[in-house]
């Protein structure tokens, strides 16, 4: 019965990330202006939130020697992805590296993989590349693109300190489970991206 | 002059911290630097010519030219008449065309035998009831005060000045009960000096008041250097002091986003305490994602090298000293 739930729900999550239109199309209004526009846009997008708090999980799992390493390149990727966005067409297959991305990092967690520091950092920084790319994509004349990719970027730092300190305090609290339970969640984050890569390949069409 | 031999690691953690949103500071500057104190409102003025008919006119004409009063259903809008009849000016107020441009838009309604009537729209309360008797509907009071909590908290979140100096107050302080203090001073200052500002009490042209806001963050800065230099002066042993004469300043840029509304005298008291309360609960919200921040950088260890711990201060003041001198 709970692994028909699980199921359950991973498909569901798997289907809402495979939505073609979820990654870059819509602009989030927010009465604030285009930097909370920014900061809000990534927050939408389970695509992008999904992997950022396994990415923070991955890093608390390498100890906190490595971990401060994420919270800095990260929004930088962020940001330079962003910017790229502005002056760059988009790298072909941008959508199916952003998912296998998801699968990556999931199954990384899911294994409490020891990841050497430079493979660590180049993780962070492919992921927040793509997702900087991805935000500053399709940004229509009337906003202000510099807010809004501060904005992106500050979401970014944010979330990405924030689940890096939670994650590492609560690794460092007393019973066993705790690793167990975070790489539990890391199984569920790579079977939604592995399910996702395959509706890619294999979605039933409409007609 | 004495140098700093030993910073402690929560100085480090904090500078971290701080470092992060000020260089995100620094990317906003240039958009953010002449505009922080500009209200994007709007004010159309109805005057009753007739029963039932009024003449409407821009006297706070919108940034966003496609900005569109729009009135009750049986009203007819052609501009410059407004036609809504014997049941006259009642049912629901908005605008269409509210967003980042345009934030907030204001109806001032002038009935000739009554007394005049102000609705204020924002994007966060996009409809308001207009109501002949506003003084005694309920829903009319809960409208006023849903719209002006908004406007408060747009207010504190877009005033990115405002920010920088909370966030100087919170590198300044040592303790949690320090910084409780410190930011209680800072609200009852500007209470106070919205208060006095939004009834007439006192006045101070925007432009040297908001050349001033931008120095008192320069201060905050230079006590900070000096802080870390190792000596402790006025604001590192009473930062509520300073939290508190600094607030009063600050309070009289709060209320040019009042007092530009031109709201009468009848709804003018409960308007400052809702939008006083939207700028409160603003302000927590950021503290407490500042000290959130402090605390994650503590668990992950992420600290700046000893050379950079001087850097969150010295942006603060670079920053401002900016806005001073393109406000001045």
């Amino acid at each position: 019965m709970r692994t028909k739930a699980r199921l359950l729900a991973g498909a569901t999550v798997a289907a809402v990330l495979a939505l073609p239109t979820a990654a870059h199309a819509h602009l989030v209004d927010t009465r604030l202006g285009d930097f909370y526009g920014g900061a809000l846009h990534p927050l939408t997008e389970l695509q992008q939130i999904l992997p950022w708090i396994a990415l923070a999980a991955l890093a608390a799992f390498q100890g906190a020697r490595r971990a401060r390493w994420v919270i800095a390149a990260f929004p930088l990727a962020l940001l330079a992805g962003g910017l790229a966005a502005l002056a760059v067409p988009a790298p072909p297959y941008e959508s199916l590296v952003g998912i296998g991305l998801v699968a990556a990092t999931g199954l990384a967690l899911a294994a409490a993989a020891r990841v050497p520091l430079p493979v660590l950092v180049g993780l962070a920084a492919v992921m927040g590349l793509l997702h900087g790319f991805q935000n500053g994509q399709g940004l229509p004349a009337s906003t202000d693109r510099l807010l809004f990719l501060a904005g992106a970027t500050a979401i970014g730092y944010v979330v990405m300190t924030l689940a890096t300190g939670a994650a590492l305090a609560f690794l460092r609290g007393v019973g066993g489970w705790r690793p167990i339970a975070l790489r539990a969640s890391g199984s569920w984050v790579a079977a939604v991206g592995i399910m996702v890569l395959g509706l890619q390949f294999f979605a039933p069409t409409a007609s | 002059m004495t140098t700093s031999t030993s910073t402690s690691s929560l100085d480090r953690i904090r500078a971290a911290a701080l470092t992060c949103l000020l260089l995100l500071c620094g990317v906003l500057l240039p958009t953010w630097s002449a505009s922080s104190h500009e209200a994007s409102m709007a004010v159309i003025t109805l005057r009753e010519i007739a029963p039932g008919r009024y003449l409407g006119q821009w006297t706070m004409p919108p940034v966003d030219p496609t900005l569109q009063p729009i009135f009750p259903p049986h009203c007819r809008w052609e501009p410059p008449e407004l036609v809504c009849g014997e049941r006259g000016l009642i049912g629901r107020l908005s605008f269409m065309g509210l967003g980042s441009k345009q934030s907030v838009a204001t109806i001032k309604v002038l009935p000739r035998d009554a007394a005049p009537q102000v609705y204020t729209v924002s994007a966060a309360k996009p409809i308001v009831m207009a109501a002949r008797t506003p003084g005694t509907d309920l829903a009319v009071w809960l409208d006023l005060a849903e719209t002006y909590v908004n406007l408060g908290i747009d207010h504190i979140l877009r005033g990115i000045d405002h920010l920088l100096f909370v966030l100087g107050l919170i590198w300044l302080t040592s303790s949690g009960w320090m910084l409780v203090r410190t930011i209680t001073a800072f609200t009852v200052g500007h209470s106070i000096s919205l208060a006095a500002a939004t009834f007439g009490w006192v006045g101070v042209p925007e432009r040297p008041l908001n050349a001033a806001i931008a120095l008192s963050i320069v201060f905050v800065g230079v006590e900070i250097v000096k802080l870390q230099r190792g000596e402790a002066g006025l604001t590192a042993r009473y930062p509520w002091i300073v939290a508190f004469a600094f607030g009063l300043l600050h309070g009289l840029g709060f209320a040019t986003a009042l007092t530009a509304l031109g709201i009468p005298q009848a709804t003018l008291p409960i308007a400052l305490l809702f939008f006083n309360v939207g700028v409160e609960i603003g302000q927590l919200a950021f503290v407490m994602v500042v000290l959130t921040l402090i605390w994650a950088h503590r668990q992950a260890r992420a600290v700046l090298p000893r050379w950079g711990v001087a850097l969150p201060a010295y942006a603060i003041g670079s920053v401002a000293a900016f806005w001073f001198l393109s406000r001045v």
